[in-house]
């Protein structure tokens, strides 16, 4: 059974996983790649144990440049933000 | 000769500090990057006279009877406030910029941490994206950063949940709580309309003229105890129930004395040492219902006894995401497949089972117990240091 149902615009975008990402209770992360946004899956899985969420988006958001389209769609900024040393 | 006298006399008296759990990112200080599915104790000399630890998503903060803040654990947000990105610290490690300061309080969000001083100043570090850190921006910080907004006013507490925070306010006359951070499941309690975000401190309403004395943040939850025992919750509804945008009192006469909350979850401690449930039983992490004691009115999520409590006392509680860890003879339940149920196995309880750590408490010290999303830390405490 799914964990959570959690909407894109909830998600981040990471970086280094290159990959949407989501909080997953055991502490690691959920992951869904953009590939597999295009491909019309919406299943995000957690690496480190058996959990899973339900991603909820629209798939033609993803199929024609995916970039541009999350831009102009507003949502959230990638979490790599410039982390600043006060 | 005389010097292992000494260290025999030492280990009397010495703090002990156990840790099981999702452990990947060194988070139980066990300096492997392990799971352990039984209670481990500690060989860690920085860890020697803890008063309190504060448990986020992978990574600890403890604080010391001196006022020092250590941390260690995931780092990959600048949570850790050593100054520097890592990706974790297996060690506890002091938090140097703060070492001008006496530390009286610690929370651990997700990705991001809190510091209160006893002057009443409150500093933050971590991740800033939903502007849980409340510098105005939505900048991350590895080096706490004091929030200017509150200057010339007295913190007292600080709480971290999974993108929000909130902080407590104490002046002679009154208590204010603050919110800010990622607000869409109403977990900053500002109000009805919807707010995504906020990177400033905005005051929480709906307290009216009731003292607040403790604050709660885990996943979106917020929670908050008063002084007559009220039991405050707001954000996320439990069991699928609708989100509360302003803190909603616990229809209860019980006299509540500590609430703590997980990501589906909160546990409430009353004064008498009884432990009351709210949500519980997530889909997707524990699916069987257990039949539960129904209170006749149904409109708002139903407030539970603990089962299989009758006639115990419980000192202490605390909540991981998924799991409960409550004080009595040490007992958890929930989710375990990271092993955070401490009982040897990755197995599911539906009931509080109890955890052997092998030792028996002198007379001179108490237990209290602390969890982060998947794992778990137990602490003597000697009974003077509570006191303070």
């Amino acid at each position: 059974m799914s964990y959570d149902e959690v909407e894109i615009e909830d998600m981040e975008w990471n970086e280094e996983l290159q990959a949407y990402t989501y909080p997953c209770p055991c502490g690691d992360l959920f992951q869904i790649t953009k590939e597999d946004l295009k491909l019309g899956e919406e299943i995000a899985r957690c690496p480190s144990c058996s959990l899973y969420i339900t991603v909820v988006y629209n798939m033609e958001d993803f199929l024609a440049d995916s970039d541009q389209n999350r831009r102009n769609n507003g949502l959230q900024p990638s979490k790599q933000q410039p982390v600043t040393v006060a | 000769m005389e010097e292992s006298k000494k260290l025999e006399k030492k280990d009397e008296s010495e703090q002990r500090v156990w840790s099981w759990g999702a452990g990947t990112e060194g988070q139980l200080g066990t300096k492997i990057l392990q799971d352990e599915l039984f209670p481990r104790l500690l060989h860690q000399p920085s860890l020697s006279s803890i008063s309190s630890l504060a448990c986020g998503g992978a990574h600890v903060i403890a604080l010391t009877s001196a006022g020092k803040a250590l941390s260690w654990g995931r780092g990959n947000s600048g949570q850790l406030g050593h100054g520097e990105i890592v990706s974790n610290a297996l060690l506890p490690k002091a938090v140097m910029s703060l070492d001008g300061y006496f530390i009286t309080h610690v929370a651990a969000g997700w990705s991001h941490s809190g510091f209160v001083s006893d002057t009443g100043c409150v500093f933050t570090c971590g991740d800033g994206t939903f502007g849980q850190l409340g510098h105005g921006d939505y900048a991350s910080h590895c080096l706490p950063v004091k929030l200017s907004c509150f200057v010339d006013q007295r913190v007292v507490q600080v709480a971290c949940g999974m993108r929000h925070s909130l902080v407590l306010l104490k002046d002679c006359t009154r208590t204010q709580v603050y919110g800010f951070g990622s607000g869409k499941r109403g977990q900053l309690g500002v109000g009805n309309n919807k707010v995504k975000s906020v990177n400033f401190p905005r005051v929480v309403n709906g307290f009216e003229d009731d003292e607040i004395v403790g604050i709660a943040a885990n996943g979106d939850h917020s929670a908050a105890v008063s002084v007559d025992g009220h039991a405050y919750t707001w954000g996320r509804g439990f069991k699928g129930f609708e989100d509360a945008h302003l803190p909603h009192c616990l229809n209860s006469s019980l006299n509540f004395i500590k609430v703590t909350l997980g990501w589906n979850h909160a546990l409430a401690m009353s004064a008498e040492g009884e432990v009351y449930m709210l949500g519980g039983n997530h889909p997707g992490v524990l699916n069987i219902s257990p039949p539960a004691k129904h209170l006749p009115e149904s409109r708002e999520v139903n407030l539970e006894r603990v089962p299989g409590l009758d006639g115990m006392k419980i000192t202490d509680i605390a909540t991981g995401a998924e799991h409960s860890v409550i004080v009595t003879g040490k007992m958890t339940w929930g989710w375990g497949e990271h092993g955070q149920l401490g009982l040897g196995d990755t197995c599911d309880q539906m009931s509080p089972v109890t955890v052997s750590l092998g030792y028996d408490l002198n007379g001179a010290e108490s237990i209290k117990v602390f969890c982060g999303s998947g794992f778990t830390f137990v602490v003597t405490i000697p009974l003077i240091l509570l006191k303070l």
